[in-house]
């Protein structure tokens, strides 16, 4: 469908599993909607099963700064994060785990206390309310040991990994949930085992929006999806409300104004809040809906690392499905291990190219090169666990500007002493896994960019507490939603994808029954 | 916050530096395009990741790529003809691994170094002959991807469970706020 610019449409900014979902919750109901997606739409043909041709076709490289004390912001200054420019969002790149939140990571504040230096608070919403939005959000996605859908089988990566969790006691580990179908499911086929989720499945099996919600919008023909046109400022009339969006055509970098009665904004916890103070005006001087002043802060990441290590046989762990490897027995908040939260563990393979960039980013000499040459003997796993939100992590304009002459976003991040010592307990539990099954060596590595990005335009109950409300709706300006992971008041010790499409599922139901109101 | 592009090459460059690859401008002066310069680089890229299994063949590939890489801009020439003359005075490639690695050390903070070692980690861990020494396959869409019997090939340990506990919903349902805020947090951070 075409939309007229000069229509008040309703915008979603962002294809990713939070503007997709929206857009397509509301045009199911027959709402017309304008999609405005910064990258291209790559079709799954497209996708190449190589690190990095896969990473320059896809990754989002525009201009970004780092400031903080965690590594990360040393060894790749300017990618904070891995994240892809493109129809689909991020999605186009995860792996696949879907946890849920447990019910009290909704409500930390109230759990865990007090944190030095952390800004913990409960969300408005609790896992009660949440629960069918998840279960909705897990047939959506199509996860697997849920809904009745098979589990993966284990391939080599997960053999070791589901052995050594066994022999130090563990119980709870298992092939999923996992975003990859084992078994045909919503016109998806099964999983072939050929890896690359993180170039993008070529075989259709793992879910993202670009093979489902996108297309399914489409097909109900109240969809105009707009590729390459990038949001660059939020526009308000004279009551505060706001009327428009002005993005760029990134090819022909020609600005153009899409009229607006209502926006959603889902750019991700980055770009959502940079539009927002690129969106600052005469009436909003700290930028768009930021009277809290907490537009850009509480920023998290989720606290990463991973552990891999060498035996003395083959392992392969390159073949098959990237991450259908779970364990979620140190999950549980336990303040006895010296740190608030828990963690997951999840099985985690790289091809040599990326394997030799993210090992240990920096090092050179005989040890590094031993390290790699372990190769096929290798099998590794990711730690996913809670990190503290810190009001100083944050997303700023940055002085440097990127290629449209747009400042570019800072992203500041410090290590909290409750990050570091969870990552050290997670350290030491999983070198535990993979030396009772024999590892001859284990390396601890140190977090690389990835794709979880978390908060920066917090859900609070009070206005002056966070950006949006228990629907993520602005305080501020009633007709402007954020419908990404930026609204996370607290990040859990889950993947976020899944919760993200709960959020937006919710949130586009009510916001379809607003509009028929005509409350919005 | 400026980001110089020696910092670019030494941090981010193992990432940021690859989509530039393309951009290489054509050049009056060439540096490195003596007889032994290629070489006396690919000395350089072995010492810096040392894999007796790999021929010096692939080590010379990727000298190829630091040399082009070294051309790229007045700059990256300059900085480039420095650290290669340094090389050749002092001898390198006829020095032992020991006092290579010595030798690396007192140059690791040069734009020199930064350059060609930010190349190296990412050319010589991308080559396709180190994939195939490796046992690294890749790509398998084409073949129909990975067949049972290959991926999970693995027989030195048990089949392991594939479905989830019986007991973890009654594990993940168990996490009442008012409960767990009862467990009291001692203080170790």
């Amino acid at each position: 469908m075409k939309i007229d610019k000069k229509e008040k449409a309703v915008v979603v900014i962002g294809s990713g599993p939070g503007g997709a979902q929206v857009a397509y919750q509301l045009t199911k109901q027959g709402i017309p909607v304008v999609l405005l997606e910064a990258g291209r739409r790559i079709m799954k043909e497209e996708y190449v099963n190589e690190e990095w041709p896969a990473f320059s076709q896809m990754a989002w490289l525009d201009k970004r700064t780092m400031s903080g004390n965690a590594r990360i912001v040393k060894d790749f200054n300017g990618l904070p994060t891995w994240l892809v420019k493109a129809v689909g969002g991020t999605a186009t790149h995860w792996a696949g785990a879907t946890p849920r939140f447990l019910d009290y990571e909704w409500k930390t504040k109230s759990t865990y206390g007090s944190v030095d230096g952390a800004t913990l608070m409960d969300w408005p919403i609790d896992g009660k309310e949440m629960k069918p939005y998840y279960v909705k959000a897990e047939d959506a996605i199509g996860s697997t040991h849920r809904g009745g859908r098979p589990p993966l089988p284990a391939n080599n990566n997960y053999k070791v990994f589901a052995e050594g969790a066994k022999r130090n006691g563990y119980k709870f580990y298992a092939t999923g949930p996992y975003g990859t179908n084992a078994a045909p499911y919503d016109g998806r086929p099964a999983s072939i085992q050929d890896g690359f989720n993180f170039q993008g499945d070529k075989n259709g099996s793992k879910w993202n929006p670009n093979v489902s919600e996108i297309p399914k919008a489409l097909a109900t023909g109240k969809l105009e999806l707009r590729t390459n046109s990038q949001a660059v400022q939020i526009t308000t009339d004279s009551s505060g409300k706001a009327d428009g969006v002005l993005y760029m055509d990134t090819k022909t970098k020609a600005l153009h104004r899409q009229e607006a009665k209502v926006i959603c904004v889902a750019g991700n916890s980055i770009e959502t809040p940079r539009l927002f103070l690129m969106s600052a005006s005469s009436r909003f001087p700290n930028g768009l809906a930021n009277s809290s002043d907490q537009v850009g802060r509480n920023y998290m990441r989720h606290l990463t690392g991973s552990v891999y290590a060498t035996f003395d046989k083959p392992v392969n762990f390159f073949r098959g499905e990237t991450m259908a490897g779970f364990l979620a027995d140190e999950v549980k908040h336990n303040p006895k291990r010296g740190f608030v939260g828990g963690y997951y563990l999840e099985t985690l393979a790289l091809g040599p190219s990326f394997l030799g960039a993210f090992l240990d980013p920096g090092k050179w000499g005989k040890k590094f090169a031993d390290m790699m040459d372990g190769y096929q003997n290798m099998a590794g796993m990711w730690i996913v666990g809670e990190d503290m939100p810190q009001a100083n992590n944050r997303i700023t304009l940055g002085s440097a500007k990127d290629a449209f002459g747009l400042p570019a976003p800072n992203v500041h991040f410090d290590d909290h002493p409750n990050d570091t010592a969870m990552r050290n307990h997670a350290y030491e539990k999983g070198e535990a896994i993979y030396k009772a099954v024999g590892a001859t060596q284990t390396y601890r590595v140190t977090p690389y960019p990835h794709t979880h990005n978390l908060g920066s335009m917090r859900m609070s109950a009070k206005a002056k507490d966070g950006v949006v409300d228990k629907w993520g709706r602005c305080h501020d300006v009633k007709n402007l939603f954020v419908s990404d992971g930026s609204v996370m008041t607290t990040g859990a010790a889950c993947n976020p994808t899944l919760t993200i499409t709960a959020l937006a599922i919710r949130q586009g139901e009510y916001l379809a029954g607003q509009l028929k109101k005509g409350n919005v | 916050m400026k980001i110089t592009r020696r910092e670019l090459l030494i941090s981010a460059g193992s990432l940021l530096a690859y989509s530039q690859l393309g951009s290489l401008a054509n050049a009056e002066v060439n540096i490195a395009a003596q007889p032994g310069d290629q070489e006396m680089i690919a000395s350089m890229c072995k010492a810096l990741y040392p894999h007796d299994r790999f021929p010096m063949s692939i080590y010379m590939d990727v000298a190829a790529g630091a040399i082009k890489k070294g051309n790229a801009d007045t700059g990256a020439k300059i900085s480039f003809r420095a650290g290669l003359d340094g090389l050749k005075i002092n001898k390198f490639d006829k020095m032992n691994f020991k006092k290579q690695t010595k030798y690396l050390k007192s140059i690791e903070n040069t734009p020199f170094f930064g350059l060609v070692r930010g190349h190296t980690v990412v050319a010589l861990y991308d080559h396709k002959e180190v994939h195939k020494i490796f046992g690294y396959q890749g790509a398998s869409f084409d073949k129909g991807g990975y067949k049972d019997g290959e991926y999970n090939d693995l027989t030195w340990l048990p089949e392991p469970r594939i479905e989830e506990h019986p007991d973890l919903t009654a594990f993940l349902d168990d996490s009442s706020p008012k409960k767990y805020a009862s467990l009291k947090i001692k203080k170790t951070f």
